[in-house]
């Protein structure tokens, strides 16, 4: 392995209920890189977020963060090893206000019943307080502080998520899909925002992603997947054309590009921001 | 202030404390049963104290909590093992065991009961909810509070966050029989008098049912939920058992037609926000399936 | 004597055993703790007695009492289970204990909170076989549960309502897909639930002779702790649970005393949620928590 590479996934496999839902399953993501899972509905790709973050173990293979074998390690555990990550159907706390579910994300960065017993939420001018509070203005959601996040439309929903992950401050966060249910302007808003929030180099991106416009104008690498095994790995614009991952696609249309993203063309100019 | 408005606003007093014992856990998604139990642990911890040893009633009865929690810290690692509907029965178990056992232990006057000498008025229980209010309050401003309520909502993302899930619902669950504890020291040093009898399962339904019916998305359920079915009843001339009946029905109406409670977290945001009401009309954010 | 405590074990495990069941089934099948039963047991027992005071022959007195419980418990059922499909888990616990609550409390208003005295059912009639004593009732009341729980197991094993039954409890989004009329369906578990409940309160009425309105706890909590010894949704575990809290009751009043039996019983009932959840017989592991 490559010093460059904080995750790599070494042989996986996985198993539910006699199907091979993860079939030997190798790849690396590098360091700093802004990297994509593609595949067909039902390839797997949540499957292996599941598995990096251990909601599942896997039932052979390794998995490596850095240099750190993370394959045994406890779910909880485990975004103290810089992963965090949202999911699918958003995952927030309904009986948490906005800044309660945003400073929950801070969780990992606090030990002990010291951390737990910060009054992080009492008086104004707290400093986990304030720093959620920026994260949301950040982000543009400040005026939903307080609102109770049953109430807020998907596409708010999807972003104070995507907020709470990174109040881990993370190294490798796992984005499932975080452009669906966004119209385009806001697909284009998060493209531009997560391009930026790894500007610093500190941040990698593993994104599960069906449009093929968002990964392309924000991911310089893509592992496509397959009933679970890896048919293609490259750039986007490499994988895109490869005759496999076309094959792949074609119970759908000719290629991932229209398979998911026709609804989107207009606006968008091909730009890397 | 005269004795009956007195009597009631112990009785209010009591039963707040209660209720924010069996807050906590539920808090944390955890039913117990065994509120009751460990409301007689205290109960009959503080006023053993006081009577054998002169302990001052002020000092003895959080003491006696601390006993309470003591018995929680212990069967807390078996108990906390099961989990939904075996959990809710493993406490119920566990606060039937320790009034079979109070009747079974002779120092503690066994079925005869157990007089208390000394006695607390008005002020200290008042005293001792506010203060167990006002700790509660803090307590769900921080951290704690917030990775409890998470833990309800979503144990498996809660545990992703790096909360620690299984040691939050030991702590909340050991609070809570703390708190049940000094309830039960505070009714027995007023009361002056205290049965086994009394702390059975009818109180710990009770009492669970006073937090569900305020609703256990804030942590001004309980304080609503308590008050209003405490007083409620008392606005009703009549025997105590029509009282119950209201009460009773009174839950069954509520469940049915607003099943998280009294007072919710948009409720309060409708109440005291101006600046972002809910949003009426847009629907609930629907995943896209796993 | 040791033969005959095994009687008496028999005859109030035999109650047990039918609160047993009504709870089983209400779990088993609708993933559903119903705290009301207690409350449906006293029911059975006061109503009878209050039948008989009023003069109306023993068995229309039993009959009506049956009535009034089964009504009690659809009563139950629509405010519980049918309302409140969807709601927060704990919702039907919550409200099923309140109805625990209410019935006592009307109970309570209409005949006050005194103990109250059955008449004799049989008089006259107690059976002496090799020096043990076999009341009539007692004899009746064991045939009357074997005969309710074979047709129980009758009902679930070979009707098509017992078919959908256990589709339901397999998988309640199945049965909806199947076409099964869930809310029939579910009446049935309620109208069984209310029977055998009511019956084992009226067994339980004409043999100890004696009801007041918070009768039902401590059998409904003996029913429930015989329920997990038997394994949670296994009818024919209920049973033995129930007879073995039966016999352990009896057993233990007589060689320690009656205040040492709930510590008997719920330890007994502790150790096992605790040590093997599932009971003494593999329940059917109910899918759905109801917290
Ligand atoms: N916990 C589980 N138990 C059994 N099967 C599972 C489980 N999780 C996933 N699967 C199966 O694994 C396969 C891959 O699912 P996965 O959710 O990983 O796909 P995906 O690539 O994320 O699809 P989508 O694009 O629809 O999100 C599916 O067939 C799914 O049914
Ligand atoms: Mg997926």
């Amino acid at each position: 392995m490559t010093d460059t590479s904080i995750l790599r996934l070494d042989c996986i496999h996985k198993n539910f209920g006699g199907v091979n839902v993860i079939d030997d399953l190798s790849f690396e993501v590098q360091r700093g890189s802004r990297t994509a899972l593609i595949g067909p509905n039902g390839a797997g790709k949540t499957t292996v977020f599941n598995l990096i973050s251990g909601v599942f173990f896997p039932d052979s293979g390794s998995i490596f963060v850095g240099e750190n074998d993370i394959t045994g390690i406890k779910s909880g555990t485990r975004i103290r090893h810089g992963i965090a990550r949202t999911f699918q159907n958003v995952r927030l706390m309904p009986h948490l206000s906005t800044l309660e579910n945003v400073i929950l994300g801070q969780h990992s960065r606090n030990r002990g019943w010291l951390g737990a017993l910060q009054p992080v939420n009492l008086l104004p001018g707290n400093r986990w307080c304030e720093e959620a509070r920026a994260g949301l203005a950040d982000a543009g959601l400040g005026d939903y502080e307080r609102a109770s996040v049953g109430s807020l439309p998907y596409g708010v929903q999807r972003r104070i998520e995507l907020v709470r992950a990174l109040m881990a401050q993370p190294k490798l966060l796992l984005l499932d899909e975080p452009a669906a249910g966004l119209n385009a302007a806001e697909t284009e808003e998060l493209q531009i925002h997560l391009f930026k929030l790894c500007q610093s180099g500190d941040l990698t991106l593993l994104v599960v992603e069906h449009d093929m416009h968002f990964v392309g104008a924000l991911c310089e690498a893509a592992v496509v997947l397959s009933f679970g095994r890896k048919i293609a790995e490259g750039t986007p614009d490499a994988v895109r054309d490869n005759p496999d991952v076309q094959e792949v696609y074609l119970g759908k249309s000719a290629s991932p590009v229209s398979a998911a993203s026709e609804k989107k063309e207009g606006d968008r100019a091909s730009q890397r921001a | 202030m005269s004795g009956y408005f007195e009597g009631v606003l112990v009785l209010l007093a009591i039963n707040v404390v209660f209720a924010y014992g069996a807050y906590l856990p539920l808090a944390a998604g955890q039913l117990n049963l065994g509120i009751a139990g460990f409301a007689a642990v205290g109960a009959y911890g503080s006023a053993y104290l006081s009577d054998t040893f002169a302990i001052h009633p002020i000092l003895a009865i959080p003491i006696g909590a601390m006993f309470a929690g003591l018995i929680a810290l212990l069967v807390a690692v078996p108990v906390l093992r099961t989990r939904g509907i075996y959990l809710a029965l493993a406490t119920f178990a566990v606060g039937q065991i320790v009034r079979a056992a109070i009747l079974n232990l002779e120092f503690l006057g066994g079925a005869a009961g157990y007089p208390v000498s000394a006695f607390v008025g008005l002020p200290v229980v008042l005293g001792f909810a506010l203060a167990v209010i006002v700790v509660v309050m803090v307590l769900f401003a921080t951290r704690f509070g917030i990775a409890l309520r998470a833990v309800q909502d979503d144990e498996r993302v809660a545990d992703l966050m790096g909360v620690e899930v299984r040691g939050f619902q030991m702590a909340a669950f050991i609070l809570g029989a703390a708190v049940a504890g000094i309830g039960g020291g505070l009714y027995a040093h007023h009361f002056s008098y205290i049965e086994a009898q009394y702390f059975n399962i009818g109180l710990s339904i009770s009492i669970v049912l006073y937090v569900l019916l305020g609703g256990t998305q804030t942590a001004w359920g309980p304080l609503i939920g308590a008050t209003v079915f405490t007083l409620l009843p008392e606005l009703l001339r009549g025997s105590a058992s029509l009282r119950y009946v209201v009460f009773a029905a009174g839950v069954i109406v509520l469940m049915a037609l607003r099943p998280q409670g009294l007072l919710t977290r948009a409720t309060i945001q409708r109440l005291f926000d101006w600046r972002n009401p809910p949003i009426p009309g847009v629907p609930m954010a629907s995943g896209r399936g796993q | 004597m040791i033969g005959q405590q095994i009687i008496n074990g028999v005859t109030l495990g035999s109650v047990y055993a039918m609160v047993a069941v009504a709870l089983t089934l209400s779990i088993g099948v609708l993933n559903f703790l119903n705290f009301s039963i207690p409350g449906l047991f006293m029911i059975g027992g006061m109503a009878l007695w209050a039948l008989l005071d009023a003069g109306i022959p023993w068995p229309l007195a039993v009959v009506g009492a049956l009535v009034i419980a089964v009504a009690a418990s659809l009563m139950v059922e629509r405010f519980t289970w049918r309302w409140l499909r969807g709601a927060p888990h704990f919702v039907p616990l919550v409200s099923s204990m309140a109805f625990l609550l209410l019935f006592e409390h009307i109970a309570i208003a209409y005949w006050g909170s005194d103990m109250r005295v059955v008449p004799e059912a049989f008089s006259g009639g107690d059976w002496r076989i090799a020096g043990l004593v076999i009341g009539i009732p007692q004899l009746m009341g064991l045939l009357c549960s074997i005969a309710l729980v074979a047709g129980l197991s009758w009902l679930l094993a070979s009707t098509r309502t017992g078919r959908a039954l256990r589709t339901i409890a397999e998988d309640p989004d199945t049965a909806l897909l199947l076409g099964v009329d869930i809310n029939r369906v579910v009446s049935v578990v309620f109208i069984v639930a209310g029977l055998f409940t009511a019956l084992a309160g009226i067994l339980f009425a004409i043999n100890y002779r004696q009801v007041h309105p918070f009768m039902g706890e401590a059998v409904g909590l003996k029913g429930i702790s015989a329920m997990i010894i038997g394994g949670m949704g296994n009818i024919w575990g209920s049973i033995v649970g129930g007879l073995i809290i039966g016999t352990t009751e009896v057993f233990a009043i007589s060689y320690f005393g009656a205040d040492f039996v709930d510590l008997a019983v719920f330890g007994l009932l502790l150790a096992i949620l605790i040590l093997r959840p599932t009971g003494l017989f593999r329940g059917m592991q109910p899918v759905r928590f109801g917290i």
